[in-house]
């Protein structure tokens, strides 16, 4: 978390309400289905906009404490899963290399 | 889900050489899309009415799955030079295209790529390829696991299995039908590069199924239309906020 003072909330308030609104509407909650076969569950959405206005409006601490930890919940969901390969230091050494065909001109 | 994927669209026969260059087999291709052209007002949709290189600079400009592809690779270390990443290619078979590791080339079928909407799903598709190749080391050729885990991010993310393009393809299916297409496609898309046996993709398929349907870098979810990919885009860009103020 940043220090104290200059932290602000993860995300603009602004796009915790759109996020809220994407997942309500009629289309989420298909594509929802059509990938998960259950229903969206957006009440974290709606927490953590209230959440970020109470921050803006008072500088509440529960209010930022809350928010850090429903995005760390999310950043552990994303990261649960071992990964199949082994991530890069570095990129590959020959993206830019020039083609074969024009190595040889 | 309906019965096993059916028409002339589908991969080649088993044996047939897909990506017809030189040093072809190496690749990652897409398997062609399914559904025939429709007339009348949805005409635009269907009918090649751009040259390649026209169709794939549109989407390099406008495209918000690609755009937000380009910067997190340019952000890995591998930016991408359209003269240099891309080539437009008459291909034999029917495949779309197809991401070459070997000269870190996305080749575009120019003679199987129907349209504007269709160029913007094949060339995310191979971007996630790419994307791939550049921030991790994937033994495309020598571990099958590695080859699967890439074809599912790529059906998923890509918008290969909408539920809009299932319906064209005449595959009926709702209740998470999304996943079934991904396993579907994934293993026909290695059965397109690698000679082994359905068996074997659906072994791969199956085994790395959980982990890499689950990771949807760089978009963080599942982009299901151009809302979502500009939302991943913005959530990309916000990045450094985002992780300094969790």
């Amino acid at each position: 978390m940043a220090v104290a003072g200059s932290w602000q909330p993860p995300r603009p308030c602004e796009v915790y309400r759109a996020e809220w609104e994407l997942c309500r509407s009629v289309g989420h909650v298909l594509h929802h289905y059509y990938v998960h076969g259950k229903r969206p569950d957006c009440r974290q959405w709606l927490r953590d906009l209230t959440n970020c206005r109470e921050w803006e409006e008072s500088r509440s601490a529960e209010a930022q404490r809350s928010l850090c930890e429903s995005e760390q919940v999310r950043v552990q969901a994303a990261q649960k899963h071992t990964l199949v390969w082994a991530l890069r230091q570095r990129p590959p050494t020959d993206w830019n290399l020039p083609l074969p065909q024009e190595k040889d001109k | 889900m309906a019965g096993a994927p059916g028409g002339g669209e589908l991969g080649p026969a088993a044996g047939e050489p897909l990506l017809q260059r030189p040093d072809s087999g190496q690749g990652s291709p897409e398997p062609p899309a399914h559904g025939k052209p429709q007339q009348g007002f949805l005409s635009s949709l269907f009918t090649r009415d751009q040259s390649c290189p026209l169709m794939l600079q549109k989407t390099l400009d406008t495209n918000p799955y690609v755009k937000l592809l380009l910067d997190a690779m340019k952000h890995s270390g591998c930016a991408v030079n359209r003269g240099r990443h891309f080539s437009c290619e008459v291909c034999d078979g029917n495949v779309s295209g197809g991401f070459d590791a070997s000269t870190s080339q996305i080749v575009l079928c120019e003679n199987n790529i129907r349209n504007q909407v269709h160029m913007g799903r094949v060339v995310t598709h191979e971007l996630i390829h790419a994307f791939d190749h550049c921030r991790a080391h994937v033994h495309w050729f020598t571990n099958i696991r590695h080859l699967a885990c890439s074809e599912i991010r790529a059906a998923s993310l890509s918008g290969d299995c909408s539920l809009v393009n299932e319906l064209f393809r005449l595959r009926f299916g709702l209740k998470q039908h999304h996943q079934t297409c991904v396993r579907d496609r994934a293993v026909l898309s290695i059965l397109a590069v690698r000679n082994v046996s359905r068996e074997e993709a659906q072994k791969a398929v199956d085994e790395v199924f959980q982990t890499c349907f689950n990771d949807r870098e760089p978009f963080g979810r599942i982009p299901h239309n151009q809302t979502y990919a500009r939302y991943a885009h913005r959530d990309f860009q916000n990045r450094d906020r985002y992780y300094s103020n969790i």
